[in-house]
């Protein structure tokens, strides 16, 4: 579905991801785990191209999109969710939701009804926030609005970046349940997340990260009998 | 009363004017965070061509005919933002803004140079479009008719560019794009099509505003540069960025401005910086501007 091949990609003069590879396959959920400034959210904003990539190249459904900008991988089905949200602020949360409407993949007005009705079954709660500004929602509420939004550009990836940091444990439980859910809609999911226990929550494979370099890839269960991956990974 | 009327009506003209002119100054700082020097020029540029397209076909057509051509004033100068935006800006956004203000300014240097070499150093006027409409009598008080078309048309385009903004899915677009470039194109939004859509909106309210008020005071060197001028006042005082700011800006200084000509013409401007100093400093984001 996705794959990164080989990409290195910077952020000003800092080399962040060195030759790093991953791939999320068809309805497959992956989690990238690893410490803060591991690389994580410059993996997922180089997979969206808001950070462009050095070299190496970026696939999506065996097509090379390496080329491509953030709006065209949008269109094409590539969801985004990043660490802030990214809500719009002075926009309610009904104009947050159509702004993935409008660039939706969905064929027709029956299908971007249908994407609505999942969309709204996914996060009910939703419902009751739609004539609130953006700037005016929980942090929990702002994560929630921020999947159901790249949700409605009917994905058939989403990129979620640390979608349960800051959250209350219950909440964090309703965005795994949420998660998994989407997983069985069939959509594939690539998760940054810091907490290896919530990454085993949904993860099918796990790649873990550390200085912008995939350390282990595999099992969920494997990496947390590998003493070595959790030592990094816990600091 | 009757001065009263005439003085009020005169500050809503001037603030129709004004509106026009700082909206889209307003409008493309808000989008792409550019401070448009040449917006000015554009406003000339929409006074010009519409003076020119008028006095073109000036014996053929009817008066009231020649009124709809205004609108090619502001289709010129829209489509001079539309040349522009991509060519100039674009490859600027990823430099400092320093770089921008330059290639603005430079622009507006151009843009004169080129007006002065079209249409020479001598004024163009339309005044047979101003002189059509008869003046109206409000309350008592007669006012020129001319004048309340402006006003109307400046109120139209109020109401019109709010609905735009506010009602529309391209203005959902838009707004959210000011807010959050970056997350807009995640998105699916095609930031480079917005901005040069904005862009092309401003400059085309700016042709209006430069068409509208020509009949008036003619197309003339320089028009551009004190225009330009007047609207920072007015986006200073509304706050850069918002059109609530701009309407609300235009109107203190039509205002102002009104009152200045009556009892303090020799420091009309001075009060004007003044205010725009006081708001400054009270709230450097200006009334409606968000810091």
């Amino acid at each position: 579905m996705l794959e990164l091949r080989a990409i290195n990609t910077f952020r000003g003069p800092a080399h962040v991801l060195r030759s790093l590879s991953l791939r999320v396959g068809d309805g497959e959920a992956v989690c990238l785990v690893g410490r803060n400034g591991a690389g994580k959210t410059t993996t997922l904003e180089s997979a969206i191209n808001l950070l462009p990539i050095r070299s190496g190249t970026v696939l999506f459904k065996d097509r090379d999109i390496t080329r491509l900008p953030a709006h065209a991988r949008a269109r094409l089905g590539i969801g985004y969710s990043p660490e802030d949200a990214g809500i719009f602020p002075d926009l309610t949360v009904a104009e947050n939701l159509e702004i993935g409407r409008i660039a939706s993949r969905a064929d027709g007005a029956a299908g971007r009804a249908a994407v609505d009705e999942r969309v709204r079954a996914l996060f009910p709660e939703i419902d009751a926030l739609v004539s609130r500004r953006g700037l005016n929602l929980s942090g929990g509420q702002k994560k929630m609005v921020a999947i159901a939004r790249a949700m409605a550009l009917a994905p058939a990836v989403l990129l979620l970046d640390e979608p349960f940091e800051g959250l209350a444990p219950v909440v964090v439980t309703r965005l795994v349940e949420a998660a998994k859910r989407i997983k069985a809609m069939g959509i594939s999911l690539l998760i940054a997340e810091s907490n290896v226990t919530n990454a085993t929550r949904v993860a099918d494979r796990l790649y873990a990260i550390d200085r912008g370099e995939i350390i282990f890839q595999g099992d969920p269960r494997t990496a947390l009998a590998n003493t070595d991956v959790m030592k990094t990974l816990r600091g | 009363m009757d001065t009263l009327l005439t003085q009020i009506l005169n500050s809503l003209f001037y603030a129709s004017i004004l509106f026009l002119i700082a909206c889209g100054l307003s409008l493309v700082y808000g989008v792409m965070r550019i401070v448009n020097m040449a917006h000015g020029s554009l406003y000339a540029v929409g006074a010009y061509v519409a003076a020119w397209a008028v006095g073109l076909v000036a014996s053929y057509l009817h008066v009231s005919l020649l009124l709809v051509l205004l609108l090619i004033g502001a289709a010129a100068a829209a489509l001079a933002g539309a040349l522009l935006e991509p060519t100039l800006l674009r490859p600027l956004y990823q430099r400092p803004e320093e770089y921008q203000l330059l290639m603005t300014f430079g622009l507006l240097l151009i843009l004169e140079d080129l007006m002065r070499m079209v249409w020479g150093p001598y004024p163009l006027t339309a005044s047979a479009l101003s002189e059509f409409f008869p003046s109206i009598s409000v309350l008592g008080a007669t006012y020129p008719g001319y004048n309340i078309f402006v006003i109307v048309v400046g109120g139209a385009a109020a109401v019109g560019l709010w609905a735009f903004i506010y009602r529309t899915r391209f203005g959902i677009l838009l707004r959210a794009t000011s807010q959050n470039m970056r997350m807009a194109s995640a998105l699916g939004v095609d930031v480079k099509r917005i901005y040069v859509q904005a862009f092309t909106i401003g400059c085309l309210m700016a042709g209006l505003g430069g068409a509208v008020v020509m009949p008036l005071s003619g197309a003339v060197l320089g028009m551009g540069v004190d225009a330009l001028i007047l609207a920072f006042v007015v986006v200073v005082i509304g706050g850069l960025g918002s059109l609530e700011g701009a309407l609300v800006g235009a109107l203190i200084v039509g205002a102002v401005r009104t009152l200045g000509i009556m009892y303090f013409a020799e420091i009309e401007l001075a009060v004007l910086y003044l205010i725009a100093a006081v708001v400054l400093f009270l709230r450097p984001a200006g009334l409606f501007g968000r810091a």
